[in-house]
């Protein structure tokens, strides 16, 4: 094979799938690095709260409602479910001495239970939606699937959505002073506890959102949430919690680098190198690539 | 006379630009109270921080009974003998207040008990035993620290510091946040400790450092303004003019 | 002078000897009716009780919340499968189970103990899933099958001999070991060096003020969580005969954590109590329906929510009480903490 063909055939393809990869993980980590971000709460129930959005889309596609309407209306109804969340769970313990822990363990707790819902009311096989846009494009004579390429386009315009409410506009400025300092914001007016309940709710609105998005790739089964969720955990600390831009390029570098690594080395091996990058970072520059929210 | 237990040269550290503390040199004698003032952001906790262990200092030198500790760990200065309280309480609030007291006295014993059960600790059992006894808080023992006064917290404070029999005491503002009466009662606890250790002080009640204090340290804008016994530097003008703001 | 945190602890130690006559009344009964299921499910039980051990040594003693422990019991568990394949000597597998997995905790505890609080919890998270994919993907060990047909093993305690495969017989080995390292870690709670680490949950940034090393105590505990770990992981291929890469997936780890949360942190044998506990509401449960996850995380969002010591704390107050020396009794117990102040959180 000439170096050509090895670049059209073997390493272009890699780089579109690994970018894919890329995107749904950005799409996943980044409801995760705004929960972080904000409340320091690391919530374990992440990855089924991106279950629960495919799981609805799959539901209410089921009752014939188009996916393009699905891609608004499951975010929506994903609110007042993050919302009762935060409410219920993060609120009672957000003052306790222990509350990093705290939460983690409860929203773990609540992953077990949301999986097992889950189970219990679509029961334990995998299904896949069928594809909203199907068929294949060929660009510089590779083919690729449209609809990853529209889910590279659409993930594009969704990180670029979400950066410019947290950092162009008065909503994302009280996100941003909140994360910065709680009783400073509050004595400012911002309704710290709105903000707080708000944004937990909007990060599980994005989890949702990468539910309906991600389900006709990756199909849709109750442990879903678990697939993803070590490499969002993973982002966040490389990109640095509760920053936008961090999650987005330490996603899309990860993802290249497990892609273009699976090449050269056994994909067995793939894993521990992300991984291993992940300590690196927590190791020698902790806040991450671009430091966390509200402090950068 | 001997030398003193703790000499701190050129000892200095920056923040961004800004040098927060800018060569102080001075040294403690034994078994006197030397103390630190200064207005506020003159860099006494600064100070204080890099003399124990907390913070790095950029450079100088920090001797401990003449052996060079500039920049070790915490544990390490301790083991050197320089013990310290904290101006906000920082106690074990979950635990006892004899237990408090038992793991401060805990690095007396030798290295070989640390894995043998605790009864076998007598030493550090005595000491904890002492110090209930000398800070008066023996009918406290068996309470969580969380639940003491703002005073007994303090008190106790100041006895874990001295329960692992340092050679020099660094307390923070030992008064911070107390009534008139525990005031004056503290300063006579601090007194008497120096029957055993140095004592070096940061303390803001003016009247009671000129009361305590044996050798007064004044720290402006990071540097050190001027040393001396209390009463010549109260009345030296560029104290004045620091403290009192008039030229 | 007796104090609060060793009568806590021989409080435990008697609700420890409750579960040992239970135990040894299960085992009489057991081998009188002749059951070998509910035998077999104790002993698994007790085994995952070492691993919930190890989860309470450092959750409940260091504060350091670790969701890949499973990595140590897995790595303990192969281990053992390994020797017995080829030597089938209880000893051997035992003391290679333990030097393996030491071995492992020191490169882990270098890793781990870089960082602390939920980074510790997310760091041991990755090292587990990270290694159980490597073994799920590695063909002589038996890639996602595990390795089976490890052999029955005859154990030799003195004189005596007793067969893995005799129910009874292995449950009482299996319940020694585990009550065993559950003495050692009691005992190891009760040392200056114990007291150091209850130092380090209470108040990590004044430890080494006092003069200790926090690495150096945080890694102790680590390495000790991990041999315990290891030491419950190696009985298990002796139990079942059989190794999965499942050993170390996060479900393991995760059940360990819902064992010590159930049961009560900091408490040691609410450990073993939670542990045994969950394998009771699973079978009970799981004999009418699928979805005891939904019972058991509803169970654990309240232990974590409202019942800070587990089980253990609404049962061992009323043993200290009849169990403490007059000077204690009219105190309060710590069981009844004094309330969490929110501004201990200050940086």
């Amino acid at each position: 094979m000439n170096a050509l063909d090895y670049l059209q055939f073997v390493l272009a393809p890699q780089v579109v799938n690994g970018l894919a990869l890329g995107v749904a993980v950005v799409l996943v980590a980044l409801g995760l690095t705004i929960i972080f971000g904000l409340l320091d709460v690391i919530n374990m129930s992440h990855g089924e709260f991106y279950a629960v959005g495919a799981y609805l889309a799959l539901a209410l596609g089921a009752a014939h409602i188009d996916f393009w309407l699905l891609i608004v209306l499951v975010p929506v109804l994903m609110l007042p479910l993050g919302m009762v969340t935060e409410r219920l769970l993060i609120r009672p313990v957000f003052n306790t001495k222990d509350r990093h822990v705290t939460t983690l363990l409860v929203t773990f707790g609540l992953a077990l239970i949301a999986e097992d819902v889950l189970k219990l009311i679509f029961g334990p096989n995998t299904q896949r939606p069928p594809t909203p846009i199907p068929g294949a494009s060929e660009i510089f004579g590779i083919i690729l699937p449209n609809y990853r390429l529209f889910l590279i386009a659409i993930g594009a315009v969704i990180v670029a959505g979400v950066a410019f409410v947290v950092y162009r506009t008065r909503l994302g400025a009280m996100v941003r002073a909140a994360a910065y300092d709680r009783n400073m914001a509050a004595s400012l007016g911002v309704p710290v506890s709105l903000v707080y309940s708000g944004t937990f709710a909007f990060g599980v609105a994005l989890a949702g959102l990468a539910g309906v998005l991600l389900a006709p790739i990756y199909s849709i089964f109750p442990t879903m949430g678990r697939d993803f969720i070590l490499l969002a955990f993973t982002v966040v600390i490389v990109g640095g919690m509760g920053s936008i831009w961090g999650a987005v390029v330490a996603g899309l570098l990860l993802t290249q680098v497990q892609a273009l690594a699976s090449l050269v080395i056994s994909p067995v091996w793939t894993d521990p190198i992300v991984f291993g990058t992940m300590v690196a970072f927590l190791v020698f520059r902790p806040q991450g690539l671009f430091g966390r929210l509200g402090h950068a | 006379m001997s030398r003193p237990v703790l000499e701190v040269s050129d000892l200095s550290i920056a923040f961004g630009g800004l040098r927060a503390v800018d060569q102080v040199t001075f040294a403690a004698e034994r078994h006197r109270i030397t103390t630190v003032i200064g207005p506020n952001g003159a860099g006494k906790s600064t100070l204080f921080n890099m003399i124990s262990g907390a913070l790095k200092p950029l450079s100088g030198t920090v001797l401990i009974d003449g052996v060079d500790m500039t920049g070790a760990a915490p544990e390490r200065l301790k083991g050197a003998g320089l013990s310290r309280s904290f101006q906000i309480t920082n106690l074990f609030f979950e635990l006892t207040v004899a237990e408090n007291l038992r793991l401060a006295a805990q690095v007396l014993e030798p290295a070989k008990r640390a894995l043998l059960p605790i009864r076998c600790s007598t030493r550090a059992q005595a000491k904890t035993q002492a110090m209930l006894e000398r800070f008066e808080l023996t009918h406290k023992r068996d309470e969580l620290a969380g639940n003491l006064s703002h005073g007994d917290q303090r008190r106790l404070e100041i006895a874990v510091c001295l329960a692992s029999e340092p050679k020099i005491l660094l307390l923070d503002e030992p008064t911070q946040g107390m009534s008139h009466q525990d005031t004056a009662d503290t300063a006579k606890l601090v007194r008497s400790l120096t029957q055993d250790v140095s004592v070096l002080l940061i303390e803001h009640d003016i009247g009671l450092v000129m009361e305590l204090s044996d050798h007064v340290v004044v720290m402006h804008q990071g540097r050190k303004l001027a040393e001396g016994p209390p009463a010549a530097v109260r009345a030296d003008p560029q104290v004045q003019a620091a403290y009192f703001g008039h030229a | 002078m007796l104090d609060r945190l060793t009568l806590s602890m021989r409080a435990s130690h008697v609700l420890a000897a409750l579960l040992v006559v239970a135990a040894l009344v299960l085992a009489v009964v057991g081998s009188a009716i002749g059951d070998t299921f509910y035998l077999r499910l104790a002993t698994e039980a007790l085994i995952f009780a070492g691993l919930a051990l190890s989860v309470d040594l450092l959750l409940g003693y260091s504060g350091a919340l670790s969701l890949g422990q499973a990595l140590y019991f897995g790595i303990g568990a192969y281990t053992s499968a390994l020797v017995l394949m080829k030597v089938p000597s209880f000893w051997l597998a035992m003391g290679a189970a333990a030097g393996m997995t030491f071995v492992c905790a020191i490169i882990g505890g270098l890793i781990a103990n870089r960082v602390r609080g939920v980074y510790f919890a997310l760091i041991t998270f990755g090292l587990a899933q990270v290694v159980a994919k490597v073994v799920y993907n590695i063909r002589d060990l038996g890639a996602s099958d595990g390795m089976i047909g490890i052999p029955v093993i005859d154990i030799g305690i003195g004189p005596f001999s007793v067969s893995a495969g005799n129910p009874v017989g292995f449950f009482l080995v299996v319940l020694v070991i585990i009550m065993a390292l559950y003495a050692a870690t009691a005992y190891l709670l009760d040392t200056p060096f114990g007291r150091v680490l209850t130092a380090l949950k209470a108040n990590e940034k004044r430890v080494p003020f006092l003069g200790y090393s926090v690495w150096r105590a945080r890694m102790v505990c680590y390495l000790a969580a991990a041999l315990i770990a290891g030491l419950s992981g190696a009985l298990y291929p002796m139990l079942r005969g059989f190794v999965s890469p499942e050993l170390m997936f996060f479900m393991t780890s995760g059940n360990a954590v819902i064992s010590v949360i159930l049961g009560g942190v900091g408490t040691l044998v609410g450990a073993l109590y939670g542990s045994v506990f969950l394998v009771i509401i699973k079978s009970v449960i799981g004999s009418w329906t699928d979805h005891y996850l939904i019972i058991i995380g509803l169970l654990f969002m309240a232990g974590v929510l409202f019942m800070p010591k587990g089980l253990i704390g609404f049962v061992r107050p009323h043993v200290e009480r009849m169990i403490a020396p007059r000077h204690l009794r009219e105190t309060r117990a710590p069981e009844q903490d004094a309330p969490l102040k929110a501004e201990e959180v200050k940086p």
